[in-house]
This record gives C-alpha cells, sequence and structure tokens, in this order.
C-alpha cells in the first residue's frame, strides 16, 4: 500500500521517511556511479562521433589510443591539460573564468532527472511502476534508477537549458575578442529562439501525461496502445509532430550540425570559445557532447518511453530496461552523428526563420488541436466504437478552419514584411 | 514537504561534484602546464593580423529585440504548462480561456512578423536584376574595373556618370 501512496505522490520511495544516514550514503553512490557514467558516455561518444564520421567520409578516424581508438579521447583531454592556459589582456577575468562553470554545471544536472531503468511496465502493480529494491544485504531500500525525480522535473531540464546560455554568452562577451562575441551573440539569439520551439512541443507531451515529473512521465507511456502492438509512446500519442519539432529545437539548441552556425569557421574561427585554451576549452567540449547525450535522453525519456521494452529473461529482469534505454539512446546519438556528417550548414536567416515562423507556429497549432482532442474526448466519449464519431468530426472541421485562419494571418505578415522592406530598400 | 524538497538532494549533490570536478581540473591545469605568456599570445585571436580596432562594445540590436520577444514568448509558453496539466478537469471552459489566450499570443507574433521584427539576411523577394549586373552581359559589364566605373552609383553620388553611360 505504502508502494502505491508513493506512486501517486510520484515521488522517489527513497526519501519518503525522511533523510537518514542509509538514504545518504545511497544518494551518494547514485550520485558518484551517475557522474562517472555521464564522464566515460561522453568520451565514448566523442570517439564514437569522430569514427562514424570518418567512416561515413570514407577515412579511417583515430586509430592509435587503445583499441580502434577508443582511447582518443582520454588521450586529447590529457594532453590538454598540459597545454598553456591563455586569457587574453582585453578579457574580464572573472566572468572569463567563470563561463566554463555556467556551461559545464547545467550539462550535468540534466542527466538528474533521466530515468535510465525500472520496470515500468504495468501501472497498476507498485512493483512495476520503476521502483528498484534493494538486496536485503545491500539495506533493503527501495528507489528509482533516476539521481532525482523532482515533482517539476522537465522544468529543471528547462531551466538547465536556459542557464547554458549564460554560459556561452558570458564566455564569448568576456574574451574581449570580435569572433567569440560575433558568436555568442548568435548562439544566444539561436539557442532562446529554438528554446521557444522546444518549450512548446513539451506542452503536448504534458498534455498526455499530465505531470511534469520524468518518472510520471514514463510510467503513464507503459502498456500497450493502439491494436495492442504499437508502443503507447508519446511519439505515437502526440502524433509524430510534436517529436519531430523537438528533434529539430534539440539540434539547434545543442548548435550542432546543421544548425552549428555558432562556430561557423569560415566566418567566426571557433565561435564563442576561440579565447579558450587547454583545460577551458576541454570544459566546453565536455559541456557540448554531455548535453547531446542528456538531450538524447530526454528525448528518450519523453517520447519513446524511457527504459520500456519486454523483458526477455527474467534471470536479470532489472538489466533489461537499462538495455532498452541505452539502445534507444544510441539511435538518438547515431542520428545526431549522421546530421553532421550529411546536413550542409543553414543560413542565419534561415535558421531563425525556421525557428520562429515554421516551428513555433506548428508547434502552437498542434497544441491547441491535442487539447481540443482531449476536451471533446471527454465531453462525448466515442462509445459506438466507430473510428470517427460526429463529435472528431466537427473538432477536425473547427481545427482545420482555425489553423487554416491562423496560418494565412501569418503569411500575409510574412508578405507585408517583405514588402516593407522592398519599400525601404534596406541592403546588407 | 520534506520529502519534496528531498527529491533536490540528489541534484545538489550532483552539482557540488560537477563544480568541484570543474575546479579541481583547473587547479590541476593550473600546476601542471606552462606559464609563459607574452604579447602575442595574450592579443585577441584574429587569424594572425594585428587588430585594426578594438572590439566593439555593441553588437546589431537585432539580437537584443529577439532576446526581448523570447521573454515575452517564454512567460507565454510556461503559460500554457499547468493548463495542460489539468485541462481535462476544466473541460470547455478552459479550452475557450485557452483559445483566447492563444489568439492573444498568436497575434502580437503576427505582428511583430509583419513588422519584420524577425526578418534577417537579404531580401527574399530581391529585385531580380540588380542594377550592378546588366542585363546584357559583356565583357564590359562583367568584368569589374578598378574604380568606379561600370559600378552601380547611387542616384545620389556625387558622381554623374551611370553604369550603362560608363560602358
Amino acid at each position: 500500500m505504502a508502494g502505491l501512496t508513493n506512486t501517486l505522490a510520484g515521488l522517489d520511495p527513497l526519501f519518503l521517511n525522511g533523510v537518514t544516514l542509509e538514504v545518504l550514503i545511497i544518494v551518494l553512490v547514485k550520485v558518484v556511479i551517475s557522474f562517472g557514467v555521464l564522464l566515460v558516455s561522453v568520451m565514448l561518444m566523442v570517439w564514437f562521433e569522430r569514427k562514424l564520421v570518418s567512416d561515413m567520409q570514407n577515412r579511417i578516424g583515430p586509430n592509435r589510443a587503445g583499441p580502434w581508438g577508443i582511447l582518443q579521447t582520454l588521450a586529447d583531454g590529457i594532453k590538454l591539460f598540459f597545454k598553456e592556459d591563455l586569457q587574453p589582456d582585453s578579457s574580464d577575468p572573472f566572468v572569463f573564468k567563470l563561463a566554463p562553470y555556467l556551461s559545464l554545471i547545467p550539462a550535468f544536472l540534466t542527466f538528474a532527472i533521466i530515468p535510465i531503468g525500472g520496470n515500468f511496465s504495468d501501472p497498476s502493480d507498485p512493483s512495476k511502476t520503476g521502483i528498484i529494491t534493494l538486496p536485503d544485504w545491500l539495506g533493503g531500500e527501495s528507489t528509482y534508477l533516476q539521481l532525482a525525480d523532482p515533482p517539476v522535473g522537465v522544468l529543471l531540464f528547462l531551466a538547465m537549458s536556459s542557464i547554458a546560455v549564460y554560459g556561452v554568452m558570458l564566455a564569448g562577451w568576456a574574451s574581449g575578442s570580435k569572433y567569440p562575441l560575433l558568436g555568442s551573440v548568435r548562439a544566444s539569439a539561436q539557442m532562446v529562439s529554438y528554446e521557444a520551439a522546444l518549450g512548446l512541443s513539451l506542452a503536448t507531451i504534458f498534455l498526455q501525461s499530465r505531470s511534469l515529473s520524468t518518472h510520471d512521465i514514463v510510467a503513464d507511456q507503459a502498456g500497450a496502445g493502439w491494436l495492442g502492438i504499437i508502443p503507447h509512446w508519446n511519439v505515437i500519442v502526440t502524433g509524430f509532430v510534436p517529436f519531430v519539432v523537438f528533434l529539430i529545437a534539440a539540434t539547434a539548441e545543442l548548435n550542432r550540425p546543421p544548425f552549428d552556425l555558432v562556430e561557423a569557421e569560415q566566418e567566426l574561427v571557433g565561435g564563442f570559445h576561440t579565447e579558450y585554451s587547454s583545460i577551458r576549452f576541454a570544459m566546453f567540449f565536455l559541456a557540448e557532447f554531455m548535453n547531446t547525450v542528456t538531450l538524447s535522453a530526454i528525448m528518450v525519456t519523453l517520447f519513446f518511453g524511457g527504459p520500456a521494452g519486454p523483458i526477455l529473461w527474467d534471470g536479470v529482469a532489472w538489466l533489461w530496461p537499462i538495455l532498452w534505454f541505452l539502445l534507444k539512446l544510441f539511435v538518438f546519438l547515431f542520428t545526431f552523428v549522421w546530421f553532421r556528417a550529411t546536413l550542409p550548414r543553414f543560413r542565419y536567416d534561415q535558421l531563425m526563420d525556421l525557428g520562429w515562423k515554421v516551428l513555433i507556429p506548428i508547434s502552437l497549432g498542434w497544441f491547441l488541436f491535442l487539447a481540443g482532442r482531449n476536451v471533446v474526448d471527454d465531453r462525448w466519449p466515442n462509445t459506438n466504437g466507430s473510428l470517427f464519431s460526429v463529435e472528431v468530426l466537427i473538432l477536425l472541421g473547427i481545427t482545420i478552419a482555425i489553423l487554416t485562419v491562423g496560418a494565412l494571418l501569418l503569411y500575409s505578415a510574412i508578405r507585408n514584411a517583405a514588402e516593407k522592406r522592398e519599400l525601404e530598400e534596406v541592403t546588407f | 514537504m520534506e520529502s519534496t524538497l528531498g527529491q533536490y538532494l540528489p541534484v545538489f549533490a550532483l552539482l557540488v561534484l560537477a563544480a568541484l570536478f570543474a575546479s579541481l581540473s583547473f587547479g590541476a591545469s593550473r600546476l601542471l602546464a606552462p606559464r609563459r605568456p607574452n604579447d602575442k599570445k595574450l592579443a585577441p585571436y584574429e587569424c594572425g593580423i594585428i587588430p585594426a580596432k578594438d572590439t566593439p562594445e555593441r553588437f546589431p540590436v537585432r539580437f537584443f529585440l529577439i532576446a526581448m520577444i523570447f521573454i515575452v514568448f517564454d512567460i507565454e509558453i510556461i503559460f500554457f504548462y499547468p493548463y495542460a496539466i489539468i485541462h481535462r478537469g476544466l473541460g470547455m471552459f478552459g479550452l475557450i480561456a485557452l483559445l483566447i489566450f492563444t489568439a492573444a499570443v498568436f497575434e502580437s507574433f503576427v505582428y511583430l512578423v509583419s513588422n519584420g521584427a524577425l526578418d534577417w539576411g537579404p531580401i527574399k523577394k530581391a529585385r531580380l536584376l540588380s542594377p550592378a549586373v546588366s542585363a546584357e552581359r559583356t565583357t564590359t559589364s562583367t568584368v569589374r574595373k578598378v574604380g568606379l566605373e561600370g559600378r552601380y552609383v547611387p542616384p545620389t553620388s556625387p558622381m554623374p556618370d551611370a553604369p550603362e553611360e560608363a560602358a
């Protein structure tokens, strides 16, 4: 019964009886493990990206340090410790040193809200809602396989990605150099623009899961969906559009190709971290790749059911969810590298147009449509078993009418702006 | 309530660990790395060119505009979240309220777009033929010469000769 109450409260059962020494030790062990896992995953991700890109470009890639060059990142990291750390005369000393912290720490913290394991298969069974009970010789406490489960988990992710903008902005500004300044204003404008689209596509998730806690969102996606075969994952339930918007916005948020205008080498040398050398540069690099890993994990959590998947062999039942999670994560990491190897970089105006004039209106319209569908579905439940009830058809009609009016308004606004600019003969 | 705050304990622990990791790395680098600064190393990096001007303290106002628009939109988006969480309880009333709210958000968005606040870069529907490139493409019109000859001169300019006449 206690387990059920905990599930309803959506809180990690570890903390329900206060914070004792035992709890503290478990927390510390979890923190240290996820810290280590993050660092190792970044190490592997950098190697994986270099190796995969070189495969796609018909090169060999790193192959000296360790088997298949797998230790290349470690070697690079150690090398950077021994490199001279320069700080330009014109820089602002305090902010220059502060910026790497502001980039790195949010990258670490985002990972805290991601459930990486636990059996979520049955919401009605308290033992199958992601709770892991340690064996008796380890204290017998039960907990989630996720570092923290605050009730506003996804807001924590949004907050961290906002703080990361400060890291980028201040790094460029404090360098006292031209290219970093340009790179950082570009980066901040790009990141805040796409954060709006990101936030709107997230709202559709909350429509379905009715919770901001990542654990609840994963638990909500458990069970079978349509026809009993298709999973009840948010990517399908919300109708693919929010996922596509989220994937594009996430790529832009990460400043990864094809949205890597921040460090467009031909124009801006290295972007906002041009003036950073040695280990300070390594921190930015680390944060960048760590964000790639954590944002992929966020996508798996929010859209692809997190660690959900069939348990094929009961012997190591606790291991299967982790394996499924890693498999889904890997798909996204591969996708990001694939983007980089395949797609040419956007132009800045194309980037801004895509963010503001395409993604934001689309996700806003989709959000309204889903909210309307849910409300109509509650008010007039579809009991006669047909696929399209009259109410749903009426709703569809109203939705299409509203969306058409919105699209026309937006189109005429864009035309209007273009005509105005031509009249003013603005040239760049 | 205590249990709710307890959820943040691991986040805080991870924050401390990450900060410790970063500062220890900087400390280690301070011990291990050589320090041989000179004027050239400490100058702003500009691909080897000696900087002719100082770094500007201003940047294009467009970026600033984006930041302000973002703040407005972000707050509006945050208002969607509580609605999304409890929209099933609010029913039709909530949906209509949401529609009115969205209309207000969208209206301001359309206003911004129509005033060109979100326009960047070159004009999209640019004049098909810029005066700098004549329709008759001859060597005199396509091969650039030193000086203003053959180039487009704005009408207000004191230079009297128009591009075609010069050719």
